[in-house]
């Protein structure tokens, strides 16, 4: 049953929360004179912390259908919305310190910050065509807009300009596809989308469709071979906007992929409780093999990186093929381990993210060589961004290994080998370009030696990111519980 | 190859568009190929030279446009758009009752913001 806009809004109300957040910045924007004042920030943190308070203030049950089925509000939808508002916590503390950022009009940055937040909090709940565009257009176009942001940088406008020019294509063949999708079902509604294509025998348009539906999530997930716009986009954003690219829209895009996908093209089956898909082509090797091309590419790039930067951003392309894995399998525990990953990945993949702006606001770069001897220049941080490395690479005991095993257990339950063999190897792979910078700092000796002043909000910010990369490696099961719940999805 | 073929619904509603895709794809490179193989190569100073409705081309097309006029037409259509849905609202003003306004309210607030925004930043003024 449909809820009408008035009845849907209580259920929106991270969404309201975050747009009046908006509004106020603009106004605050216009209004102030100081363009250094810190209140655009401040501002902002309250605004996403009530989201994230709001987020889960109606228990979602089994789920409603809002706005006239426009999108969805399920344990799915909160799960996603609080993990984008967390990382964009993060990111706005992050920004607050920034030197690159200084001496720049502040409030605007928080109002692109804010409404690729909202795109994301839509995208993860969207349930019709129509919604799942708009709400990708609005994530794409102010994450456009941070790329460039710093104006007069010539890295960081061509960030920006490729980032506009492989986004416009990508989502113009994605509403290609939707449109195929419209004309097989007549409808602009997942579900009868999904109900459509479960009926028909329209192999050949179906497949089509899901192809270039593909291509736009695939993209934003920045998913081998739709990668090529993140390194270089990576590389010229301001650093905490590159920080927030490689978790938030990643994450959404992850949401977006796993609702749309499940809904339309898969049925859950009642027998097994596993889905299987509608149309006859072998979407799990078809998946499988675009996570494994995924990770191998973005690992061995990343060997050869030397802007540390730009290694982040390669070995968050294999990630998102580690966790692309999950989604290989079909099945609601394939979807469970996507879900932990996506949380142990926000904290230690923002936390190195941390550590690289606190290394390039005392240094001004962000190449392995500047890390050189950090371990002695900067201890805290130097054992911070080692922990970080260590995780993602995923050695126990630290949280990245528990989210491996989950996605390794899945794909080797369902005898997957070959998949689960490529990733461990892979794994192995990315040891190396990480324990470069773990060596650099620890082991290599330093021309300048001396100290660096880490600031008291980004010692507490890195002791607040690493705790969880060292608790959720010896105790995740609530977590993992979290997870378990929040795979349940509004399906009408 | 053959159970490709067997696999293809021919009575598919959409067969049409892909032979429609087939022909159009075969025709647009089939001409221009042939015109390359046919066409008479004449290759002199007109013939490279810039078409213009005849006339002989006086400055080169790719002129810089000043950025206020994306500005104006950025504003344009946002404030074309807000007349758009303000028209229908109008029309149904009484039977949306005062929930309409409400929302037109917010509607038009937001878009308000914008307008103060674009005003105090001097996307109005035109020097």
């Amino acid at each position: 049953m449909f809820l009408g806009n008035l009845d849907s809004l209580r259920y929106f109300l991270p969404e309201i929360a975050v747009t009046a957040t908006i509004l106020l910045l603009v106004v605050l924007h216009v209004v102030s004179k100081n363009r250094e004042s810190s209140a655009p920030g401040v501002l902002s943190l309250v605004g996403v912390g009530a989201a994230i308070l709001l987020a889960g203030i109606v228990p979602p049950g089994a789920g409603k259908a809002i706005f006239e089925g426009m999108a969805a509000y399920d344990a799915f939808a909160v799960f996603f919305k609080v993990l984008t508002a967390l990382a964009t916590l993060v990111v706005i503390l992050m920004s607050m310190d920034s030197r690159e950022l200084a001496g720049r009009s502040q409030a605007e940055y928080y109002v692109f910050l804010l409404s690729t937040l909202l795109g994301m909090f839509l995208l993860s709940s969207a349930t019709d065509i129509v919604m799942v565009y708009l709400s990708l257009e609005l994530v794409s176009i102010p994450s456009y807009l941070l790329a460039g942001y710093l104006k007069g940088k010539e890295k960081s406008t061509e960030a920006a300009m490729k980032y506009v020019v492989y986004g416009a294509t990508a989502s113009g063949v994605m509403i290609y596809g939707f449109s195929l999708l419209f004309g097989l079902a007549g409808s602009t509604q997942v579900a009868e989308i999904g109900r459509a294509l479960a009926a028909g025998k329209a192999v050949l348009p179906a497949l089509l469709a899901a192809v270039m539906v593909a291509v736009g999530f695939g993209y934003k997930i920045a998913a081998v071979p739709f990668h090529m716009w993140s390194p270089d986009v990576y590389e010229g954003s301001p650093t905490p906007a590159t920080a927030f690219f490689s978790i938030g829209p990643k994450a959404a895009g992850f949401a977006v992929l796993v609702r749309f996908y499940y809904t339309a093209f898969a049925a859950s089956d009642p027998a097994t409780g596993m889905w299987r898909l509608t149309a006859d082509v072998d979407w799990p090797l078809l998946f499988a093999a675009l996570s494994a091309v995924t990770m191998t590419v973005g690992n061995l790039v990343a060997v050869q990186q030397s802007n540390v930067k730009r290694l982040l951003a390669y070995s968050s392309i294999a990630h998102a093929g580690y966790m692309l894995m999950g989604f290989v399998l079909l099945s609601p525990a394939g979807i469970q381990a996507v879900l932990f990953y996506l949380v142990v990945y926000l904290f230690m993949n923002l936390g190195a993210f941390y550590v690289v702006v606190v290394v390039s606001n005392a240094l001004g770069g962000e190449d392995i060589a500047d890390f050189t001897g950090l371990g002695s220049r900067a201890p805290f941080a130097a054992v911070s961004l080692a922990i970080f490395l260590f995780a993602l690479t995923g050695i126990p005991p630290f949280s990245g290994f528990i989210g491996k095993v989950y996605l390794f257990a899945e794909v080797l339950n369902r005898g997957v080998y070959w998949l689960a063999i490529v990733a461990g190897l892979n794994s192995v792979v990315s040891l190396y370009y990480y324990a470069r910078i773990v060596r650099a700092m620890f082991l290599a000796d330093p021309k300048d030696t001396s100290a660096i002043l880490v600031p008291a909000v980004p010692r507490a910010m890195l002791a607040l990111l690493v705790a969880p990369t060292l608790i959720f490696g010896v105790y995740w099961e609530p977590v993992a519980r979290l997870a378990a719940d929040s795979v349940r999805m509004l399906v009408f | 190859m053959a159970r490709f073929l067997e696999s293809v619904n021919f009575a598919d509603p959409y067969f049409p568009v892909l032979i429609l895709l087939a022909i159009a794809l075969a025709m647009a490179v089939g001409f221009v190929l042939l015109s390359q193989a046919l066409g008479p190569k004449r290759y002199d100073r007109i013939k490279f030279g810039v078409y213009e409705c005849g006339v002989d081309p006086l400055t080169p097309a790719a002129v810089r446009v000043s950025v206020k006029y994306y500005l104006v037409a950025i504003l344009f259509i946002l404030f074309d758009l807000e007349t758009t849905f303000l028209y229908p609202w109008a029309v149904l003003f009484r039977s949306l009752g005062l929930f309409g306004f409400i929302e037109m309210a917010v509607f038009v607030g937001i878009l308000l913001v914008g307008l103060v925004y674009a005003w105090k930043k001097g996307a109005l003024e035109w020097q």
